[in-house]
């Protein structure tokens, strides 16, 4: 085990695909010379050359399209969006060539792709800057969407992410690239796709979050145990696909559901999440499911407001304590 | 107009029943009082009558199926009629008609306040009030209160609004048993029989009407009902003397064989017309003691579904000879499930003998609003000390359970007293 910073596990883990594996390649803008906007990739272009970590124009729709050629003709492209905030640039490529090509195909193609790069919220960045995007894109069936929220998950997660035949959407998060943690360093470390990490056991509330949210459902559990109540925290990981097994397992258990969730509400990963909750254990449900989400409009500039506008532990709490009929 | 047919109250602690067997097919004509099906309820199963002419244009109710009170269970109209502005009324037609025939277009406010502002906002919304007296409960109290026998309806809720929540049926059941069993629950028609599966760890048998009721009932009054118990000891030397003089009479005359069980009946009538505190109900909700001015006998009768308390009417007032015959009559029908509601609701006290199943003492849960309930021991011969000598002699022993609400210590003891009395002088019975 070692302590890294989150960007450094994310590099370690493409370093160490790289070394195994000479069809995958880097590309994206400031990628290469730069070292990466929020120097992920740094040295990898010392290491591997111009070839296979290569700086591309701000052209998120040409670049992204270029990387689906490659894995159609055997590569495997990882394509760092700067943030998935000019992801939507791309969008064209990303729902209608990478999630739809292997199906339209009859499977004649594989898409060995990942596309990469921080998520959400990071301050004051505006309306345009500062939008959470699983939830659409885990609408898209083809596209498999991992959300990371610790230093050894990013690893493990993105090594499988790389391994795997299909697209897959992985989602980091500026304000935790400084985070540090335990990282494996075992050979091969892969964390399966599709299994949900239960962070905190618990008998009272089960709260459900991912990436930044997960930090924040934890300091409401933290509040809650100190007023002596025993929450149940999951982090998914994996957005799609989701471990619903473990998450009705626990709901089952505790009764109660809190969903936190950076997205904005409407059709959000914890609209889903707790229709599936709904459907599949409502005989064991003492109260409704909430969430918290980021509230719905667009993400503001102001610091108050961007801070008013993200799911807080303490709506969590307060969230917890309504399902337990704690007020 | 098409007219529908309800699931009619047919006992004051009816909540649903379960439609046994239809005796009319549809497109028949039916008339005022014909009987068109069975129902079973918690105690009886009685016929359904219509209470119109016409034609019954459609079975809405399967066999097997549990209705509410109220619930859709039939349409009679003219032939050729069309019956689904009355299905509509009633919901979607479906035999289960488990809402009230009444349902609000929408649930006010149903969802809480959701969204991103979900938690800052006062979250859990009501869920709804409840214009046309629904139960709201949460799902899984729901489910809990349905494995364990709880009437929903006789439970408050801590949630909001009133909502019944875990916490409300966990107190009731007295545990704090985590509330998820393991498996999914098992829901039955309650007139089906169980499958017995091989090799299974266990045959479930689902819970009948008369099972729900007998559980709720007397969780209700064990719970709720200060109970106290009192014991003494009967010679009953003279008694059986008495019973045999009487039933040579009898056999004579052609009546009806006197029970031990009839004189007991008899004796408590009569004590009770002395002890006017323990023919008496408390009433919580009314707060009041009631002191009943008519002495009403029930005798509990074990059944094969469960069992039922008849009540013998007036029962001071009565001969011994009659009151073994509305007995004999009352049992036989309660055996067959025919007891009419009168038959066996509004009692003021009740008995239980277990003494023909060889139990010398027992103690029994008394049966609501009743204040005292007599559990009668068999008749066993022992020796006794009379005049310095052991001789054989008859004894039965007698428990007289007291909610201590309404009697106290001495008005059970002098009432036991003199029910002692009148079994060991059962001549007195007759003055």
């Amino acid at each position: 085990m070692a302590e890294l910073q989150l960007r450094e596990a994310i590099r370690a883990a493409m370093v160490e695909e790289m070394e195994r594996d000479e069809s995958i390649f880097l590309m994206g803008e400031e990628v290469s010379e730069y070292n990466g906007a929020y120097k992920v990739s740094e040295g990898m272009l010392k290491q591997f050359g111009a070839k296979r970590v290569i700086d591309t124009p701000i052209a998120e729709n040409g670049f992204a399209g270029l990387g689906i050629g490659a894995a159609m003709n055997g590569l495997r492209p990882i394509i760092e969006f700067m943030t998935w905030n000019f992801s939507m640039v791309a969008m064209d490529q990303l729902i209608n060539n990478a999630a739809k090509v292997r199906y339209m195909s009859g499977g004649q193609f594989k898409f060995p792709i990942v596309f990469r790069g921080p998520n959400g919220a990071a301050g004051q960045l505006a309306a345009t800057h500062n939008t959470s995007f699983e939830s659409i894109f885990s609408t898209i069936p083809g596209l498999k969407v991992i959300s990371i929220s610790n230093p050894d998950d990013a690893k493990g997660l993105l090594k499988s992410a790389i391994r795997d035949d299909d697209p897959v959407l992985f989602m980091e998060s500026e304000v935790m690239y400084g985070m540090k943690g335990e990282v494996s360093d075992a050979k091969d470390y892969l964390i399966p796709i599709g299994k949900a990490r239960i962070a905190r056991e618990g008998k009272d509330v089960t709260i459900i979050a991912h990436n930044k949210s997960y930090w924040v459902a934890m300091k409401a559990a933290e509040m809650l145990v100190q007023e002596g109540f025993d929450p149940e925290v999951i982090d998914p990981r994996t957005i799609r696909p989701l471990d619903m097994e473990t998450i009705l397992a626990s709901v089952k258990k505790t009764n109660r559901c809190v969903i936190v969730d950076e997205s904005n509400p409407f059709a959000s990963i914890a609209s889903e999440i707790g229709f599936q909750i709904q459907r599949e254990a409502f005989d064991y449900l003492d109260a409704p499911v909430l969430r918290v989400n980021a509230k719905d409009v667009p993400a503001p500039y102001a610091k108050n407001l961007i801070e008013y506008y993200m799911p807080s532990a303490e709506d969590t709490y307060k969230a917890c304590r309504q399902v337990m009929y704690a007020n | 107009m098409a007219i529908p047919v309800e699931m009619p109250k047919m006992s004051d602690t009816m909540e649903e029943g379960v439609l046994v067997a239809w005796l009319a097919d549809e497109g028949a004509p039916v008339a005022a009082g014909d009987v068109i099906a069975q129902v079973e309820t918690d105690k009886a199963t009685m016929d359904l009558e219509v209470y119109d002419d016409g034609v019954l244009l459609k079975r809405v109710a399967g066999e097997g199926d549990s209705i509410p009170i109220g619930g859709l269970i039939a349409v009679l109209g003219k032939a050729g009629e069309d019956v689904s502005s009355v299905l509509a009324r009633y919901g979607s037609g479906a035999p289960a008609a488990a809402k009230p025939a009444v349902e609000p277009a929408a649930e006010p406010a149903a969802v809480p306040a959701a969204s991103g502002d979900g938690a800052a906002a006062p979250v859990a919304a009501p869920v709804g009030s409840a214009p046309n007296g629904r139960t709201k409960a949460s799902p899984l109290a729901r489910r809990m209160a349905q494995e364990h026998g709880v009437n929903l309806a006789s439970v408050s809720g801590s949630g909001p609004d009133g909502r019944i929540v875990r916490r409300d049926i966990e107190s009731l059941i007295g545990t704090s048993h985590p509330a998820a069993p393991v498996q999914e629950p098992v829901q039955q028609a309650v007139a089906q029989q169980p499958a017995p599966v091989a090799g299974a760890a266990y045959d479930a048998i689902p819970l009948s009407q008369m099972r729900k009721a007998i559980s709720r009932r007397l969780s209700e009054s064990k719970f709720t009902s200060p109970h106290f118990y009192l014991q003494i000891d009967v010679d009953m030397d003279g008694a059986v003397a008495f019973r045999q003089q009487l039933n040579e009479l009898a056999l004579s005359q052609d009546k009806q064989k006197v029970s031990y069980n009839d004189l007991i009946t008899k004796a408590c009538a009569l004590a009770l017309r002395e002890h006017p505190y323990v023919n008496a109900s408390y009433m919580e909700n009314e707060g009041e003691i009631r002191l009943h001015n008519e002495v009403h006998v029930a005798i509990a009768v074990a059944i094969d579904e469960g069992l039922i308390t008849p009540v013998v009417r007036n029962a001071d007032n009565k001969g011994l000879s009659q009151i073994a015959a509305e007995t004999r009559e009352l049992a036989g029908k309660a055996r067959d499930r025919k007891l009419q509601p009168h038959e066996f609701e509004g009692s003021t006290f009740s008995t239980s003998n277990l003494g023909m199943f060889g139990i010398e003492n027992f103690t029994a849960i008394i049966n609501p609003p009743n204040a005292c309930i007599l559990a009668i021991g068999g008749i066993r011969d022992v020796p006794v000390v009379k005049d310095g000598a052991i001789v054989p002699g008859k004894r039965m022993k007698l428990s007289l359970s007291c909610d201590h609400r309404v009697v106290d210590g001495a008005t059970g003891a002098q009432f036991l007293n003199t029910v002692k009395q009148y079994l060991e002088q059962p001549m007195n019975m007759m003055l």
